[in-house]
């Protein structure tokens, strides 16, 4: 039994996350008055991508080509460090959430790398604008996670969901602050309106897509597969540690089933709330961005206040 | 066989071969080859001496004293080598001999241009005053080899002395360590006004008696003295030019292991003789962390001398070094020993890694400069071609300076965020708010480190060459791999270590006076490493084993499922248009976005000169320039007046040596007069 | 009348303060030089007088060397110095003449005041010549501060010279012969030194007046 629920946080997370954003994607097609694709379409666009052969730049490095299986592993490996529907899996190793952050770090300094490494104009700025953006959202990042530390009594992320789960009412205020700064944390990371716009292509607006320009055929189902799993894992943080009710502790199959259920109703909730959101608000400008995470900062600084 | 050889003799055995090494690179100076091996190799030798004595203190317990008196009890020769001075012995050793390996390569290309001998003598000479200054035990003897390493240290910035940038450096920093030494022999001065005696231990057993503005002022003295050494802002300025303008393997060890030396006194001396009493010292320190980490990445972020932005992460790292120090002074002064202990260890962890990874930077910048003859950044590109194993260990030198999992600094700025995340918990509101700047500090600094080594690591050898320079650079050579491979094996095995290496940290910590019996701050086990609050806990070696696995399965799965696809090379999508070096990202325009955000603290400045080609209707622009700049604030609102007083003042005691003879004559008279009414 | 020792040691030794407030005063080299003769002359007759005293043939020897030196041969250097750099007079000085006699007036004052009053129990007898002697050393330095010409400083010392002489003699401090002797040859050596000196100053200079000394190297 613990094998399969083993298997289950391995494959959750890769599995289900195309499955998300076609979900994503179709909302705000309906939004947009458009039928809009199918909500497997993703399954389908990494099928074909997997399909294709690939054209190499010739100014391309090693980095080039390993960039993408080390995003898409790191994701993997966060996939299985984050609670998803049991708390009974916690380990101790990578679920300390500095750690979390340093391979989120990890995983956006080879993408930039690798947008470098081609010495095209559009994969140097998305470069520029992608570590400037993940400069800036560290401090938030690590400050969000913080003051659920501190009400938890711990940096582990699986004891910070059962603690939370358990929380007297007044402790409302700072965790409606930090949920404020995580989301708009979790709007930039995933590469989301305001921040990014994931479906375009014009270099006024890029910045994901800017660094991923020149990938085709196996790696770039490997970078899109990579970038899905990391907004599912962004939406599973945000849906386990802020409503951690429906995490099971138990392991048998009758609970594992249920706790997936509600885990995926809860990301559908979160999914449609960002999904309302990119239809309702445009793209800001670059240089207003930093303020957006400033403030996320200061937020996640005064719920800490509160807290201790 | 390492039982027979005390840690006194191994310590004394490197002096000896470090002197052996000075005289004889003289004497042998007119062949430059022979010159070379005997600097360079008795320094090796030396070094590997040294990691033994330093080893055989921090895991044998051997620790050692040795004095010689003379009639003056002040004039001792006094020695104490405990376990904090044999990790930093440690440290020196290490980067030393790694350093010393790169040299043989790397000063080939001095050779029929420079003396030889003379670098050689220095070198040796510098490694001699350093290794003394972090086992000095008596004020007078401290002052003496802290001279000797600062003199050496200027010669060799000043080694290649047909630049005038260099001599410029050079003075620069003779007087700015001048600055520093007479600070810290004030310091010292006070000392022995309030213990009668300038021997460590002593004054550490009367400081008790001394009155607190004493302890104030000294405290204020020697943070200002040590902090110039240490390169802390504001007394910075000299750190930038100097670096760049050593030779490359002095550079690595200055930058590495001569600034910690300003931060072994700290400890020393705050920490073990005044004991950190007072709340207000670990503040300010904190404070200076906080200001020289983010204003250090800043100014790095700013550069494109690949040199200089190195120097600057110096200062950046400095100061996060200062955040685990200043927090442990602040849990000194509210009693909380094992906060205190936990936070010198991440302290000293960072020491430990920032020389390792800091002097591996240096070095690859060292091979790509000798091969392209020019530190401009905006000059390389496409590096990764033409030197792939300088690109990989220069690689992992940046993602080490980064915190990146898994390498060392990830560790130590894990360890420092766990004890700043304690003293966030400090009931007051004031070290509060100090605690939860420092947090955040340190936060942005380790993001804003990333962005600076994506363009660093990215401009210089990624994309394709961005001049000629480039295109005749081949491998470095033998030694200087070497050593690189040796450094980046180093801080791997140092972060998938770290538990048994903060154990020993701790062994040395638990060496100084007043934390004798404080432990069980944090366990390891198997190198999980867990705080004993249950706070937090990290398994290292796990995170890399946990990639490396995984990275192999997904590669060899898709590698299997996808055997028929082809990969065909061709042309980075250009537009259409012919592909140019200047379509390339350059290193100004990377960070232009975040200085642009951080106009505040930087204050860029920006010059536009438009030639039209018809001046009277200036709508078609002939020519554009276009001139980017920061403000040297420090320079200009802080040391130029400063510089502009010091003038006035001697103008006017330019006055009193008027010229006149009969003037000189009355001098003397009224001299006279004086001594005799005094004397009465 | 009786006149006792003291008294006339007394007299003499003011004859050599008043010599050496006259030299402030004259305008003329060679007036500065019988000056300077007279107080060797009287620096004399108190080292005859102790030999007389003393019974010692060596303090006869030693007297007739000082009046060798001082009184024939040192002035006899400086009346060729005279004419042959035709420095006549002397006149510059930085101080006008009424407050010239003030800053000497303050000396003396300041010699006899209570700082210096523990140096009278050296001697018992002659407390006031002490003192003035004193006097005469700090204003023959006044007199090296106060002209200008360098012939008057060179005379000033030598008046200085004779002024620490005559306050060794009155305090009766190390009256050995040998360091009588010791001095002589000193000054003798010192006169000729001075002598060259004058003469390269004034080839370079072309003037013995010290206001033109004030670039000394080559700017």
């Amino acid at each position: 039994m613990t094998i399969i629920i083993w298997t289950i946080q391995l494959a959750l997370v890769p599995i289900l996350s195309p499955l998300f954003l076609g979900v994503l994607r179709k909302i705000k097609a309906r939004f947009q008055n458009r039928v809009g694709a199918n909500i497997f379409q993703p399954y389908r666009n990494l099928w074909k991508l997997f399909h294709k052969d690939e054209v190499m730049s010739e100014d391309a490095s090693w980095i080039f080509r390993i960039a993408p299986y080390l995003i898409f592993t790191i994701t993997i490996i966060l996939g299985a460090s984050i609670p998803l529907f049991s708390t009974w899996l916690s380990n101790n190793l990578l679920s300390d959430f500095l750690a979390v952050v340093y391979l989120v770090a990890l995983s956006t300094f080879f993408l930039a790398l690798a947008g470098i490494d081609v010495g095209s104009a559009f994969g140097g700025f998305g470069s520029s604008r992608e570590m400037t953006l993940a400069a800036l959202t560290e401090g938030g990042f690590i400050f969000s996670f913080l003051a659920l530390s501190f009400l938890a009594h711990s940096t582990n992320l699986f004891f910070i969901a059962s603690a939370v789960s358990v929380l007297p009412l007044f402790s409302f205020t700072p965790i409606v602050l930090v949920f404020i700064s995580f989301v708009i944390i979790m709007l930039c990371e995933t590469a989301h309106f305001p921040f990014d716009n994931p479906a375009t292509h014009l270099e006024l607006t890029m910045v994901h897509e800017a660094m991923i320009l020149e990938y085709s055929g196996k790696r770039l189902a490997l970078i899109e597969w990579a970038a899905a799993n990391k907004f599912l894992i962004f939406l599973a943080l945000g849906a386990n540690m802020f409503f951690p009710w429906g995490l099971t502790a138990q392991t048998d199959a009758w609970s594992v089933v249920s706790a997936l259920g509600i885990f995926v109703v809860k990301v559908l909730i979160l999914t449609t709330f960002v999904a309302i959101l990119e239809s309702s608000i445009a793209k800001f400008r670059f240089f207003r961005l930093y303020d957006l995470l400033f403030t996320a900062f200061i937020l996640s600084a005064m719920a800490i206040l509160l807290i201790l | 066989m390492l039982n027979l050889i005390s840690a006194q003799f191994s310590f004394f055995l490197a002096l000896l071969l470090l002197a052996i090494g000075a005289v004889g690179s003289l004497t042998f100076a007119k062949k430059d080859w022979l010159a070379n091996l005997w600097g360079n190799g008795l320094a090796i030798l030396a070094s590997v001496s040294g990691l033994v004595a330093a080893v055989k203190v921090l895991i044998f317990n051997e620790a050692f004293t040795y004095t010689i008196n003379s009639t003056f009890s002040n004039l001792s020769l006094s020695l104490a080598v405990d376990k904090l001075s044999a990790f930093f012995v440690l440290i020196i050793s290490l980067v030393a001999f790694l350093s010393s390996i790169y040299g043989i390569g790397y000063v080939k290309h001095f050779y029929n241009k420079y003396n030889l001998g003379v670098l050689g003598f220095f070198y040796n000479i510098f490694l001699v005053g350093m290794l003394f200054v972090v086992s000095a035990h008596n004020g007078f003897f401290f002052l003496i080899v802290w001279e000797i390493m600062s003199l050496a240290s200027y010669f060799l910035v000043i080694f290649e002395n047909k630049e005038n940038n260099n001599i410029k450096a050079g003075s620069l920093y003779l007087v700015m360590t001048h600055v520093g030494t007479a600070f810290i022999m004030l310091a010292f001065l006070l000392l022995y006004r309030a213990t009668g005696s300038l021997d460590f231990s002593v004054i550490k057993a009367n400081i008790g008696n001394a009155s607190l503005l004493i302890k104030n002022l000294v405290f204020i003295f020697a943070l200002i003295g040590f902090g110039t050494k240490a390169g802390i802002i504001p007394f910075h300025i000299w750190l930038p030019s100097a670096h760049p303008a050593a030779p490359t393997h002095v550079s690595a060890l200055m930058s590495g292991v001569m600034i910690k030396t300003g931060i072994y006194m700290f400890i020393r001396l705050f920490v073990e003789i005044l004991s950190g009493t007072e709340l207000w010292w670990g503040a300010t320190i904190l404070i200076i962390g906080i200001i020289s980490s983010l204003l250090g990445v800043l100014y790095a972020l700013t550069e494109h001398d690949i040199k200089r932005l190195l120097a600057y992460h110096s200062i950046e790292n400095i100061g996060i070094i200062l955040l685990g120090l200043g927090s442990a002074m602040i849990f000194l002064s509210l009693n909380l020993k094992t906060l205190a202990a936990l936070s010198l260890v991440a302290a000293l962890f960072h020491t430990l890694n920032h020389a390792t990874f800091k002097a591996l930077l240096f070095m690859g910048a060292g091979s790509v400069i000798s091969q392209t003859h020019t530190r401009n950044i905006e000059e390389y590109g496409g590096l990764i071609k033409f030197m792939p194993q300088t690109a990989l260990y220069f690689l992992i030198g940046s993602l080490a300076i980064s915190a990146l999992p898994p390498f060392n600094g990830f560790f130590s700025e894990w360890l420092t965020f766990q004890t700043i995340f304690s003293g966030i918990q400090i009931p007051d509101i004031l070290t509060k708010s100090m605690f939860i700047l420092a947090a955040g500090s340190l936060a942005f600094t380790g993001g804003l480190a990333a962005a600076c080594f994506v363009k660093a690591f990215g401009v210089t050898f990624l994309a394709r060459p961005r001049s000629v320079a480039v295109l005749q650079a081949r491998e470095s050579g033998f030694f200087m791999r070497f050593s690189m491979a040796a450094l980046a094996l180093a801080t791997l095995i140092l972060g998938i270590f770290a538990g048994s290496v903060s154990k020993i940290i701790l062994g040395a910590v638990n060496n100084l006076t007043g934390f004798q019996r404080v432990s069980g701050i944090f366990f390891t086990q198997k190198q999980t490493f867990e705080l004993s609050n249950g706070f937090a806990a990290i398994s290292t070696p796990m995170i890399f084993v946990i990639l490396s696995v995984v990275l192999l399965l997904i590669y060899g799965i898709v590698k299997i499922l996808t055997s028929k696809r082809k990969v065909k090379i061709g042309r980075t999508w250009d537009c259409g248009t012919k592909l140019e070096p200047q379509m390339e990202i350059t290193a100004t325009s990377f960070a232009r976005s975040i200085v642009i955000i951080f106009k505040g603290a930087l204050k860029p400045s920006k010059q536009l000169e438009i030639e039209y080609r018809d001046a009277d209707m200036r709508y078609f622009p002939k020519s554009r320039n276009v001139e980017l700049g920061i403000v040297d604030v420090y320079r200009f609102y802080f040391y130029q007046p400063l510089r502009d007083l010091m003038i006035r003042l001697s103008g006017y005691a330019k006055n009193v040596q008027i010229g006149i003879l009969n003037v000189y004559i009355a001098y003397i008279f009224l001299i006279l007069l004086i001594l005799l009414f005094v004397q009465s | 009348m009786m006149f006792t020792l003291s008294q006339i040691i007394f007299l003499l030794e003011t004859l050599i303060f008043l010599a050496a407030v006259f030299m402030h005063l004259v305008h003329k080299n060679s007036s500065l030089i019988s000056l300077y003769r007279v107080q060797s002359f009287i620096v004399c007759i108190f080292i005859f007088g102790s030999a007389i005293v003393t019974s010692s043939a060596l303090l006869m020897f030693v007297g007739i060397l000082i009046f060798g030196v001082k009184v024939i041969v040192a002035p006899y250097f400086f009346t060729k110095l005279i004419k042959a750099y035709h420095v006549k007079s002397t006149s510059s000085t930085y101080l006008n003449g009424p407050t010239t006699l003030l800053v000497v007036a303050v000396l003396t004052g300041l010699a006899h005041s209570h700082y210096f009053q523990p140096l009278t129990t050296l001697v018992g007898e002659n407390p006031d010549g002490l003192l003035l002697s004193l006097a005469a050393i700090l204003i023959s330095i006044f007199l090296l501060i106060n002209r200008k010409g360098i012939l008057s400083q060179m005379v000033g010392i030598l008046s200085l010279e004779n002024a620490i002489v005559s306050f060794a003699f009155l305090s009766e401090l190390e009256a050995t012969p040998n360091m009588q002797i010791g001095i002589i040859f000193d000054l003798l050596v010192w006169i000729i030194i001075v002598y060259i000196f004058a003469g390269m100053i004034h080839e370079k200079f072309g003037t013995l007046d010290s206001t033109v000394m004030n670039n000394l190297k080559e700017e």
